[in-house]
């Protein structure tokens, strides 16, 4: 009984510890899943385009820098932000929960909205697509 | 033997083991009284709370300021900085027991506590008595340099800032 319960909670154990950890391809997947197929190309467009519906920043630049790859600085702190792009930052896209949070929060932060799923999808594969 | 001022070989070996043993003494004694804060244990204070700005020891401000704080997440400086009901509680609890007036502070979180009117509970360690009083000398021109900013950005001069470690000896100020 007691090795059952053990080899229970190994087993549980096992499936909560990789439960967060996903790929980049993984949690595009997800998203396209709910959005339908995703563009790296509107992708582009968000992150580089300017907005005025946020009261915290025009735009995903204005924190991120213009260049996915490099290393950002916050507009108001000015706390330095490690690069977006998987290639750069391999922990980058590997949370569902971390995505979620940082889509909700930055959405807002500039478009004065959530963003959609087809938004989010189309982001993340640029992010992706960027080598 | 006797040196032509009257001072004996013994007396000075004396005096060089005193002048030596007090130096020695004076150069542990900051060690001892380095500004090091204790931080919350886990990653989870770090992930929530340090990534759009140092995450700040919790001895720098008094538990009914991070109260305050931690109640108003939704609009945290204009921000959402909301968090899950674990990670809230998580939070709340290291700040309490890790506040400027908890029952474990060490001497320089009193410091910072009594220099608190006991009816504020400010949401600014840069406005804090403390806090001004140890960066007076830090000039404008300095903190508004690019890799800077604001006085707020702890970490770019005290460069172990996310470990509560605030000593002289850790402070690189950036050139640009
Ligand atoms: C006000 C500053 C700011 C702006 C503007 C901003 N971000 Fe962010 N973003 C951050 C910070 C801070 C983090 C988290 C810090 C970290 O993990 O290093 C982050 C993280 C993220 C992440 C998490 C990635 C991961 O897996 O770790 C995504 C996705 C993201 N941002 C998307 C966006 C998008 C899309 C925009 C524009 C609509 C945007 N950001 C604009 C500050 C900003
Ligand atoms: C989404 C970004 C974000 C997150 C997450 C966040 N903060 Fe902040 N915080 C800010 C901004 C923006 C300011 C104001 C910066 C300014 O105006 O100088 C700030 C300021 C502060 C200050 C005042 C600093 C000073 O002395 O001026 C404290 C203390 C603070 N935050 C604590 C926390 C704690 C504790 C958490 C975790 C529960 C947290 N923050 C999470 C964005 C954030
Ligand atoms: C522009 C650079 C800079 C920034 C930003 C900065 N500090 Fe300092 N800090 C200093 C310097 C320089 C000293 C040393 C002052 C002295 O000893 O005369 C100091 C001293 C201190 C001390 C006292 C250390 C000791 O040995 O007694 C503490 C505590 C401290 N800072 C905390 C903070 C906190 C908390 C923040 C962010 C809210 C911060 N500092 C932001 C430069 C900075």
């Amino acid at each position: 009984m007691i090795k059952r319960v053990l080899l229970l909670m190994l087993v549980v154990g096992m499936v909560a510890g990789t439960a967060q950890a996903e790929s980049p391809q993984q949690i595009l997947d997800g998203l396209v899943a709910q959005a339908g197929p995703a563009s790296a190309a509107r992708g582009e467009k968000l992150f580089r385009g300017k907005f005025s519906g946020g009261k915290n920043a025009d735009s995903c630049t204005a924190c991120h820098t213009n260049n996915a790859k490099a290393v950002g600085s916050h507009v108001k702190t000015n706390k330095v932000i490690d690069p977006l792009a998987p290639v750069a930052q391999k922990d980058r896209f590997t949370d569902p929960a971390k995505v979620e949070k940082w889509f909700k929060r930055n959405c807002n932060d500039v478009l004065g909205r959530a963003c959609s799923a087809q938004e989010k999808a189309d982001f993340t594969a640029y992010m992706i697509s960027i080598k | 033997m006797k040196t032509a001022s009257g001072i004996t070989w013994k007396n000075l070996l004396t005096l060089i083991l005193a002048v030596g043993g007090t130096t020695l003494l004076i150069a542990q004694a900051p060690a001892n009284d380095e500004a090091v804060f204790p931080m919350p244990t886990g990653k989870t204070y770090l992930n929530e709370c340090g990534s759009c700005h140092t995450a700040y020891a919790p001895g720098l401000l008094p538990a009914r300021s991070w109260r305050k704080m931690m109640g108003e997440l939704g609009n945290h400086f204009g921000e959402d900085a909301s968090l899950e009901e674990p990670q809230q509680l998580e939070i709340m609890k290291a700040l309490e027991n890790l506040a400027a007036d908890s029952a474990q502070a060490s001497m320089r979180m009193r410091r910072i506590n009594s220099a608190i009117p006991t009816n504020a509970a400010p949401q600014r360690i840069t406005e804090t008595g403390y806090f001004k009083y140890m960066h007076d000398e830090v000039r404008p021109s300095i903190w508004k340099r690019k890799k800077i900013g604001t006085l707020a950005n702890c970490i770019a001069c005290h460069s172990r800032a996310n470990e509560g470690r605030y000593g002289e000896r850790e402070i690189r100020i950036p050139q640009q």
